[in-house]
């Protein structure tokens, strides 16, 4: 039971927190290093460096909300916790977004997932990217500090009956299935991960790093955008910010003005592309914002004969990597699957529909189960994944092409979850796509699954996981970033967050960014306190 | 239907051009729309958010305010979330009227937090719809909305789902969403869904669900 709240304590001893809602005029703070973002790389970076004594300024664009906002309500904390509001999509809108826009960033929203980075990813950085540094016996001790500090254990409970179903259809099928570790402490098996934890569980960013920075002095300012690193010859000489007003859209009108010795970019693969092509950073060969990669996500829903209630329960417990490597590292397309919770605002903005037709099906919402497919992008030459840019406003975009090779992908991905559903004893399985029927044989999933066209907007497609931009590697004319996540070419900036992956990393990313994120704030500390 | 005024206004080289062409590209699609907005605006379709509706006359709570929906807007929603929930909406008149009125606030309430990016893309999304030549030759409907049924409302969702046409199958995925997320996800109507709310007992034992 963790019903004492770690940040209204936090609060009431006299943290250094402001909300940038309550700024009436522009001001200047310095410190040794300001960190832009507070997820799992933001976090973990100000964590280190804090303790460290370095004195460190977090920004976050997105507002301090903590237990008792955590109401296990879809509409608000859509609405207040994740990016435009849940609304985010690619640039041609056929990809759905989900990513955190609150302290915490997306470890406050997602669903605990706790995956080291495979060592096939790994072996193939150090090969293609010259990242031999990064190979997994050298990463084994960061993995293992992180899966400590954010307590990661498989999840030694039952599997609700949704990731049951997972599990049943891989076995009778022979595919292989693991459990998956998850980063929660006394958690209630409640299944509300997605809208902020409600019991103080979940071990991810609010709840771990960022207090532990707070503890040691740093500073956290919430509802401040970071718009612009300006530089002075080579080096960044300040960050300039805008103030939200409360609403946590609006720009008040107030800057600020945060001075530096070192800047630390950990506002997420979207957030920092943007950021570093907004500042004008030197970008010789023109690499930030490209490669950036999404685990691209479809998906099946099945009825089943008896109830799933797949809005209760630890939402990912099972996962399949039957497919995730098999074609090889960098061969056809390999995907993981998990299953998603289902709560009836995200299913019936996932489920595409109208009228009789989808209230049929939401009326059935108990006994429903889905699976995802989440595909391992970037590691071929057809899927060179996809571009951040800005809009007139300066706001980041991402442009991403869905190529044959995904297609191609996506298609085997739906032929195999209905296969696993049917198995696990599907009474029927409708796939996310506008032309889907319901199907009640494997037969007549299988025949519409070759035959319906593979496009944009007709097959629903989503990310939860969005990474590289600023990728990094050991050559300045494809990387942003050197092994370290250190600026190939300003000397006092180091990017900290999932941006930096040269590839997808073909599992959840939160232990990947935790783990990357120590292992280089460790290094930057030394740096500065030498 | 077809004496509507509207539709013999079209010149009839632009009810001829060939729209899926033009509309196949993504330049042509945001090109087109962009000029939809700017006609609205000059014709008088107003781009401004409804603010308080007066409770006389109307369905809404006065005491919401609109922060992006306009009238025309709020009129376009009137028409299609009979045919978006269908079956789900309270038959009771007065029911019926509160549901709609309530997911209307909801839509918007929603959209508000969409941000600035979000907003222009829906703003040129409504505008073409509620712009009486681009609602006739686009959407293809030849009513004004508060004139449309549930069946050419639900005619138009299906022309938007089933079209080859990308953009219009955007269009439908963004219609529907918010309508769908905005009914669905409320308290009132999670019976439709089977969904009991958080556990209880949960509920009881939370410090965020006490009352001080």
């Amino acid at each position: 039971m963790q019903l004492k709240d770690r940040i209204a304590q936090g609060l009431e001893s006299g943290w250094k927190v402001t909300d940038g809602a309550t700024l009436t005029e522009n001001r200047t703070l310095e410190a040794d290093v300001v960190v832009i973002g507070t997820g799992a790389g933001g976090g973990t970076t100000a964590e280190i460096l804090a303790k460290r004594g370095l004195s460190v300024i977090l920004v976050e664009e997105g507002r301090l909300y903590y237990q008792k906002d955590f109401k296990m309500d879809e509409l608000s904390a859509y609405a207040s916790l994740y990016q435009e509001g849940m609304s985010r999509v690619t640039k041609d809108g056929a990809i759905a977004i989900l990513q955190g826009r609150c302290v915490g960033g997306s470890t406050t929203v997602n669903w605990t997932s706790s995956f080291r980075t495979p060592d096939a990813t790994l072996n193939y950085w150090a090969e293609r990217f010259g990242l031999d540094a990064l190979a997994p016996d050298a990463m084994a001790p960061w993995f293992d500090g992180r899966e400590q500090r954010h307590n990661m254990e498989p999840w030694a409970v039952e599997p609700n009956v949704n990731n049951d179903i997972l599990r049943q259809g891989c076995d009778q099928l022979g595919y292989s299935w693991q459990v998956i570790p998850r980063n929660v402490k006394g958690c209630w098996n409640l299944g509300y991960c997605g809208v902020g934890c409600p019991t103080n569980a979940k071990q991810g960013a609010l709840l771990t790093t960022v207090p532990g920075a707070l503890d040691n002095d740093a500073h956290l300012i919430h509802g401040l955008r970071a718009d612009k690193l300006v530089m002075n010859q080579d080096r960044i000489d300040h960050l300039r910010a805008s103030a939200m007003a409360a609403d946590g859209i609006t720009p008040s009108g107030v800057t600020v003005t945060l001075k530096a010795r070192h800047f630390v970019a950990a506002a997420s693969a979207i957030g920092t592309p943007g950021l570093l092509l907004r500042s004008g950073i030197p970008d010789p060969h023109n690499r930030i914002g490209k490669r950036s990669f999404i685990h691209p996500v479809n998906a099946c829903v099945a009825e089943m004969p008896e109830k799933v209630e797949p809005f209760y329960g630890a939402p990912q417990s099972i996962y399949s990597d039957h497919f995730n490597f098999s074609g090889g590292v960098d061969g056809p397309v390999g995907y993981k699957l998990e299953v998603p919770p289902l709560h009836p605002a995200m299913s019936a903005g996932v489920i595409p529909g109208h009228g009789d037709t989808q209230i049929n099906t939401m009326a059935r919402l108990p006994w429903m189960n889905s699976v995802i497919a989440l595909l391992r992008d970037g590691f071929h030459p057809e899927s060179p994944g996809g571009t951040i840019g800005l809009r007139d406003d300066g706001s980041p975009y991402l442009d991403y092409p869905v190529t044959d090779y995904l297609w191609d992908g996506l298609r085997r991905a739906f032929h195999t979850m209905a296969e696993i559903q049917f198995a696990a004893g599907a009474k029927r399985v409708r796939l996310m796509h506008l032309d889907s029927d319901w199907y009640t044989t494997l037969a007549d999933a299988k025949a519409a699954i070759d035959q319906l066209p593979m496009e944009l907007h007709r097959v629903r497609l989503f990310t939860a996981h969005q990474m590289g931009g600023c990728g990094m590697g050991a050559n300045p004319e494809e990387s942003v970033v050197n092994g370290f996540g250190e600026h190939h070419h300003v000397g006092n900036l180091s990017v900290h967050d999932a941006s930096i992956f040269p590839t997808s990393i073909g599992a959840n990313p939160q232990l990947s960014v935790y783990a990357l994120s120590a292992r280089n704030s460790t290094r930057l500390a030394n740096r500065l306190k030498a | 239907m077809n004496d509507n005024p509207e539709v013999r206004s079209v010149p009839s080289d632009f009810a001829n051009l060939d729209r899926r062409s033009f509309l196949k590209t993504s330049l042509g699609g945001a090109l087109f729309l962009g000029t939809v907005s700017v006609t609205a605006g000059l014709s008088g379709c107003g781009s401004m958010p409804a603010g308080r509706v007066s409770a006389v006359g109307t369905r809404m709570d006065a005491s919401y305010e609109f922060r992006f929906l306009t009238p025309d807007d709020i009129q376009l929603f009137e028409a299609l979330l009979p045919a978006m929930i269908g079956p789900g909406l309270p038959e009771q008149p007065q029911a019926r009227r509160m549901a709609i009125a309530g997911t209307i606030e909801r839509i918007d309430a929603g959209i508000h937090n969409f941000g600035p990016a979000n907003q222009k893309e829906l703003r040129r999304l409504f505008d073409l719809l509620n712009f009486g030549l681009t609602r006739v030759t686009i959407a293809r409907v030849w009513s004004s909305w508060p004139n449309v049924t549930t069946e050419e409302a639900n005619a138009f969702l299906e022309r938007w789902r089933t079209s080859g046409i990308g953009l219009f199958n955007n269009g439908y995925i963004a219609l529907t969403k918010i309508s769908n997320v905005a009914f669905y996800g409320y308290e009132d109507f999670w019976h439709l869904s089977g969904y009991p709310g958080p556990p209880q007992w949960a509920v009881d034992a939370l410090p965020q669900f006490q009352n001080a």
